[in-house]
């Protein structure tokens, strides 16, 4: 029989297999498995796309019965549909099964008979039955070759049971010759819910025809199985996602963190100490004894706890006695050396000294200034009381009686001292207000002082001065009615006081009126005058439009009148050069270099008053005080001159020599106004744009502009310094005063001034007017700037906000360093670094400590792109490129 | 009149031994100390300038093969021994701190192609063109020295025989398998005469082999007919194939990132890809001149090392387009081999002039035990000089390498021609109706096409 045969072929395979080493096991099994997943795919067979050739062949010729039966062939159907649709996904395990790296033979054995009880394909049970039989006769073989080792008979002599075992193991598997049919199984579900659409849908099945389809090609299949092997090891590889994503974005990798060192602290060695000596053993002994250690455990922490807070407050207690003691003792060594010393200077100047700390102190506290003031008042009671220093001492009593005259320097030095120090007593001190008002006065003087104001702050002096004047002798009306001063002998004294007083009040009243109304005039003067330059000698040629500017108005914003100021006396010195450098200036500069001529002539009256000048203007210009004032400005004029000298030089090019011969004529006509020339009253009607331009004079923001693009050029083509005397060498003898300066000198500076000059023509925005194009280059700074924005960062903030901060162990507490310093990859040497471990990755891991230390100096929007890209960041160079620039994640 | 008087609490500036370190009291307030970035710069230029001055990545060479070194592996397991096979059949361990012979693995008759190591270090598996691969258990040579086995002959434990001549051998992580490659891909156990699985894709020979450290199951291999395929060792087919225009020498996977591999090229470069995506590299690695022979990762995965035709080793970022760094000698000839060792800080090469060389991974590092403090100096000089490398003059400095006149040459060539081609491609597609000629990046013109 058939069956025989095949049982036959298993055995002698068996016996083979135990006559082979193990190694060959596994391909044994193997085979067994094939026939095994023959089994298991008989269901499977007949839907037959995807099952190897060499499959199907082999269960055609065991299973020659066919699926008959229509119900059978609509279950086909059924299952055909399922087949199609998952045939993708149960190809691999076929092929994981058949690889033979797994010893899965016990899992087979185990799991045949559940799947065999699902499968209600009456076909199978045949294969089954017989690997059932094949296994029971591997058994039985077992058996029977054990017996007959055992009993010496024939083999054959035990088979009959085996056979028997056989039969027996098939009832679960076996129905008989009848096959069961769908409608069997679904006859139980009869009258249940869904029944009858389950039923429908059979007759559906049943009524389609069915052809079975050819398997695939070869290389159909074999591209589809790597297609499968792909997806799954693709799937496979994709769980370390997470875990690489989180290794990159991690600041620092540590590895050989864990390695295991051995004990290295002395606790921990002491801790393993085991006593070998006796004496050892006897201090364990002692040690050891569970009263101290409990002692020790219990209270002894607590008592070590208060001795600590206790000599704590001890050391504190004597550090402070012995701070006292040792301050006291020093006092005592000083009270006594100086006890100790004889000089009386020294006693009369620490007197002195004394009493100046008094006074000084009055200021500081007031309180102490009350106490003192008390004191000071008894002092002076006292001294009206005794009038100890009035003469009445006895020494003074001689003195006077021999006659002062008769007496030498130092005694009347001292008779006038004492003298003196009574006064000093008995005056009436002055209160804390009264001091703080004489502090502001001061501060008033000097700010009258200040070259700011001159004409007006004289005036503002006098005037206080007057008012002064005349409140006090308003004041000095009242005149007390109790107390010491009620008395008829002092109520007149004071009176006399107090006409004698007024007297001079009233006569330092008369002087300030004066010297006011002389003020007024010089003001009056001023202005009109520059007006009336003003209109007559600019109007008529220039249509300028003229500020009626006088030194009392322009007092009000003082730092435009500084500037001016400044502007005119550098020319006070350099008449001629300046005049010509003037001379060149832009038209929009026209207000300004109208202005500044009137002041350089004005300079220039100033200093040659004899020649030009009318009477009112040498009484103007000879004013002490503006002399002073002049004086006072000269310096500071000085250092801002050169400036003022580029600003004019600067814009020397564009103007043609037109200006020149107009400011020539400007000068003579201040020469012609000051002649009073008859060609200057001639007078335009100012034109409309003169009209508008006078209207906006006030904010002129053109100006403005020039004035910045001129800064502009000058520190970008800084003007060549001007040559100047220089110091050293005939300084004294005036040598270069004589002779000029040298002609190297003046000709570099020409050169200096050419190339400038060319170089500012080149400028991109020498003919835009309106246009600023800095072309400033910094060297020396260039080497500090990144070219390009590096690659991570996206804007330049971004980038300096990273490198913002430093990280050095200068700028840096120690704590911190560690963190900003710690290099990307933190590995020792020496160290075998195993490759990647899977784990589980949680949000709260040791990387994400180290980040957040770190993040201080990680560009933050790398961070956020990384976490946008959370998929791909993995894959993408781009992306890991970005990490690694940026900042200090992945860098090396 | 008040004084001020420096006061000084006598618990902070006590110290408990005379050793110690006075501590130093800084006011870190950034008003105080407006230079710093300028200071900070300076050290970094300094510390870029003092690096140069100290690379001397060489540390010596190991002399003793009397042919070409053509295949080396590292003990997964020691750090010390480093095994090495030559032209000539000649098998050899190296210990690495004496830098000699340790032992001797005679028996092959032609060339060893492949080494390695199982990942207990006990077993070494060595095949090459006699068609033989032979199990050899390592030496216990740790407590030998090297003159007291200098002359130590170790028996192969199997010599299996088989029908092809080998290529490659790579050993898979934590199991008894490893595979071998010839003209198929065969999968041996330990305890097999014969391979329990063989792959096969095309008919072409296979050059290389190397399992994922990661993914044990995973490996790849390169053929000469220029494709790239993986495998999956759970399944009885290969997974995929690429085929590039140039063949790949060798390729080496990521230990840190299992789906990441390097491979090293013909055409001079190495293409990094991603195994789930192997329509086009993440990064292609250009530097070198000549071929690319072998390749190894750094177990951190940061970096990997690079043996090439044009006798040169370089060291690039696992992301990094250029190399960072390049070694080469007077002497040393072309690179069949190189390696990292397991702790990620040396680099060995193998190459024709008969010799290894033992190379410092880091070309500047202080070899040995650093203090605290001088590591912490170091560290913090790293991170200044990293903070500004974009700077003109630190980049210039950290940048600059000098070359041998041949590769300097090669490399200007190679720009020129590299220059020269992309005008042409300009030129043409400017010609050409718009939109007939598309771009297409670099690393994609590099394959051909992607099998399934």
């Amino acid at each position: 029989m058939e069956k025989k045969n095949k049982m036959e072929k298993h055995w002698r395979m068996k016996a083979h297999r135990v006559s082979k080493p193990p190694n060959f096991r596994k391909s044994d099994t193997k085979k067994k498995k094939k026939s095994l997943k023959e089994t298991k795919d008989g269901r499977r067979e007949k839907s037959g796309p995807h099952l190897p050739s060499s499959f199907l062949k082999e269960i055609g010729i065991q299973k020659p019965i066919s699926n008959s039966s229509d119900q059978d062939e609509g279950d086909d159907e059924s299952d055909e549909s399922d087949d199609l649709y998952e045939y993708v996904e149960k190809l691999p395990e076929e092929e994981r099964k058949e690889n033979r790296r797994f010893d899965q033979v016990e899992n087979y054995d185990y799991e045949l008979p559940e799947e065999f009880e699902d499968e209600d394909v009456p076909s199978d049970e045949e294969d089954d039955g017989e690997d059932d039989e094949e296994e029971k006769g591997d058994d039985a073989e077992k058996h029977a070759r054990m017996l007959q080792s055992i009993t010496g008979l024939p083999a054959k002599a035990f088979e009959d049971k085996p056979r028997k075992d056989a039969v027996l193991s098939d009832v679960h598997g076996d129905f008989g010759q009848e096959k069961i049919s769908i409608n069997d199984l679904l006859d139980p579900l009869h009258g249940k819910a869904g029944y009858s659409k389950l039923r429908k849908r059979l007759h559906q099945l049943e009524k389609a025809p069915m052809a079975i389809q050819a398997p695939l090609p070869k290389v159909e299949k074999e591209k589809l199985e790597r297609k499968v092997a792909y997806e799954q090891s693709k799937k496979d590889i994709t769980k370390w996602e997470p875990l690489v994503k989180r290794n990159r974005e991690a600041p620092t990798l540590f590895f050989g963190e864990k390695i295991n060192l051995g004990v290295n602290t002395v606790g921990a060695i002491a801790a393993g100490h085991e006593p070998r000596t006796e004496f050892e053993k006897k201090m364990a002994e002692l040690i050891g004894v569970p009263e101290i250690t409990e002692a020790q455990k219990n209270d002894g922490f607590k008592i070590l706890e208060l001795n600590k807070v206790s000599i704590e407050d001890v050391r504190d207690r004597q550090n402070y006695l012995a701070k006292m003691r040792s301050l006291l003792f020093r006092h005592e060594m000083k009270a006594k050396h100086i006890k100790n010393i004889k000089s009386k200077t020294y006693h009369r100047i620490l007197k002195k000294q004394r009493q100046k700390t008094a006074s000084s102190e009055i200021n500081v506290d007031p309180e102490e200034a009350k106490e003192l003031a008390i004191k000071q008042e008894f002092k002076r009671a006292e001294e009206r009381m005794t009038l100890k220093h009035k003469n009445s001492s006895k020494w003074a009593k001689r003195i006077l009686k021999r006659g002062l005259k008769a007496q030498d320097d130092g005694t009347r030095t001292a008779i006038a001292d004492q003298l003196h120090q009574h006064a000093l007593l008995t005056r009436k001190m002055n209160s804390m207000n009264e001091n703080s008002s004489s502090d502001e006065s001061t501060n008033d003087d000097s700010d009258y002082l200040s070259p700011g104001s001159d004409n007006e702050g004289v005036s503002k002096i006098l005037n206080k001065a007057k008012n002064k004047t005349i409140k006090a002798m308003e004041d000095e009306d009242e005149i007390p009615k109790s107390g010491v001063f009620s008395l008829p002998f002092m109520e007149r004294g004071l009176k006399k006081q107090k006409e004698a007083a007024f007297e001079e009040a009233r006569l330092a009243l008369q002087e300030y009126e004066l010297s006011l109304g002389k003020l007024g005039e010089d003001d009056e003067t001023g202005p009109s005058t520059e007006i009336k330059t003003g209109r007559r000698v600019f109007g008529g040629v220039k249509l300028l439009p003229v500020r009626p500017n006088t030194n009392h108005n322009r007092s009000d914003s003082e730092g435009d009148f500084e500037i001016r100021e400044e502007d005119d006396l550098p020319k006070v010195e350099i008449v001629q050069q300046d005049v010509h450098i003037r001379s060149a200036l832009v038209p929009d500069d026209d207000i300004e270099t109208g202005q500044g001529t009137i002041y350089k002539e004005f300079g220039d009256i100033v200093k040659n008053p004899g020649s030009k000048t009318t009477y009112d203007v040498a009484i103007f210009a000879s004013d002490s005080w503006r002399k002073c004032k002049q004086m006072g400005d000269k310096n500071p004029s000085e250092n801002v001159k050169a400036v003022d000298d580029n600003i004019a030089t600067s814009s020397r090019d564009s103007v043609g020599d037109e200006y020149n011969s107009d400011s020539e004529s400007e000068l003579e006509m201040v020469d012609g106004f000051l002649s009073s020339d008859p060609k200057s009253d001639d007078y335009k009607l100012p034109s409309q744009d003169d009209l508008i331009r006078r209207a906006f004079a006030g904010d002129d923001v053109e100006m403005e502009f020039k004035k910045e693009k001129m800064d502009v050029l000058n520190e970008e083509n800084p003007e060549p310094e001007k040559p100047v005397l220089l110091p050293g060498w005939g300084q004294w003898t005036h040598i270069q005063r004589k002779k000029g300066i040298p002609s190297v000198i003046t000709e570099e500076h020409e050169r200096a001034k050419r190339k400038r000059d060319e170089a500012l023509k080149k400028r991109k925005d020498a003919h835009l007017k309106h246009v600023i194009i800095s072309e400033k280059i910094d060297k020396k700074a260039e080497k500090l700037h990144a070219n390009t924005l590096p690659f991570p960062y996206t804007s330049k903030d971004v980038y300096e906000q990273s490198i913002r901060m430093p990280i050095g162990p200068d700028y840096n507490p120690a704590i911190s360093i560690g963190a900003l310093n710690r290099p990307a990859v933190v590995k020792r040497t020496g160290v075998i670094i195993k490759p990647i471990k899977y784990e589980d990755v949680d949000p709260h891991g040791k990387y994400e400590e180290s980040k957040e230390t770190k993040n201080t100096q990680k560009p933050k929007k790398n961070k956020h792109a990384e976490s946008k890209k959370s998929n791909k960041s993995i894959q993408k160079p781009m992306a890991k490129k970005a990490k690694l620039a940026g900042g200090k994640v992945f860098s090396k | 009149m008040k004084v001020k008087v420096i006061s000084r609490s006598t618990d902070e500036f006590t110290r408990e031994r005379s050793q110690d370190l006075q501590k130093v009291f800084r006011n870190y307030d950034p008003n105080i100390r407006s230079q710093e970035r300028a200071v900070e710069y300076t050290r970094a230029l300094k510390a870029a300038k003092l690096e140069k001055i100290f690379a001397r990545p060489f540390i010596g060479a190991m002399d003793g093969h009397i042919d070409a070194v053509s295949c080396m592996a590292k003990n997964p397991n020691h750090l010390n021994g480093i095994f090495s096979g030559s032209v000539d059949g000649d098998i050899r361990l190296w210990s690495l701190t004496s830098r000699k012979t340790v032992c001797h693995f005679p028996g092959h008759q032609g060339n060893v192609r492949g080494l390695s190591v199982s990942t207990d270090g006990e077993t070494l598996v060595s095949c090459g063109t006699d068609s033989t691969v032979r199990l050899w258990t390592v030496p216990d040579y740790r407590n030998k020295s090297a003159g007291e086995s200098a002359g130590n002959a170790v028996a192969p434990i199997a010599v299996y025989v088989w029908k092809h001549a080998f290529w490659d051998v790579d050993h898979q992580w934590g199991q008894n398998i490893f595979a071998t490659v010839g003209a198929q891909v065969d999968i041996w156990d330990h305890d097999r005469s014969e391979p329990v699985n063989t792959f096969k894709w095309g008919n072409d020979t296979f050059i290389s082999v190397r399992f994922n450290p990661g993914e044990p199951d995973l490996f790849a291999t390169t053929s000469s007919d220029r494709s790239i395929i993986l495998y999956d060792l759970r399944m009885s087919s290969p997974a995929r194939k690429l085929i590039m225009k140039t063949r790949c020498n060798s390729l080496s996977w990521n230990p840190m990132e299992p789906m990441n591999f390097t491979a090293a090229n013909e055409d001079t470069n190495c293409y990094s890809y991603d195994a789930r995506k192997m329509d086009e590299p993440k990064c292609v690695h250009a530097d070198h001149v000549s071929a690319v022979m072998d390749i190894d990762y750094s177990p951190t995965g940061r970096e990997f090392v690079t043996g090439s035709y044009d006798r040169t080793v370089r060291i690039f970022n696992y992301n990094g387009d250029h190399s960072k760094e390049i070694y080469h000698t007077k002497r040393m000839q072309r690179v069949f081999c190189v390696k990292y060792t397991c702790d990620g800080s040396y680099v060995i090469s193998g190459s024709d002039d008969t010799n290894l060389r033992l190379w410092k991974a880091k070309a500047s590092e202080q070899l040995g035990i650093l203090l605290p403090r001088e590591r912490r100096k170091q560290e913090y000089l790293d991170a200044v000089k990293d903070r500004y490398k974009h700077l003109p003059e630190v980049r210039r400095i950290v940048r600059h390498r000098h070359l041998p006149k041949p590769i300097y040459k090669a490399a200007n060539l190679r720009r020129t021609m590299i220059g020269a081609e992309r005008k042409k491609d300009q030129r043409r597609r400017a010609h050409s109706a718009p939109g007939s000629m598309p771009v297409q990046p670099f690393r994609k013109r590099r394959i051909i096409k992607e099998e399934e």
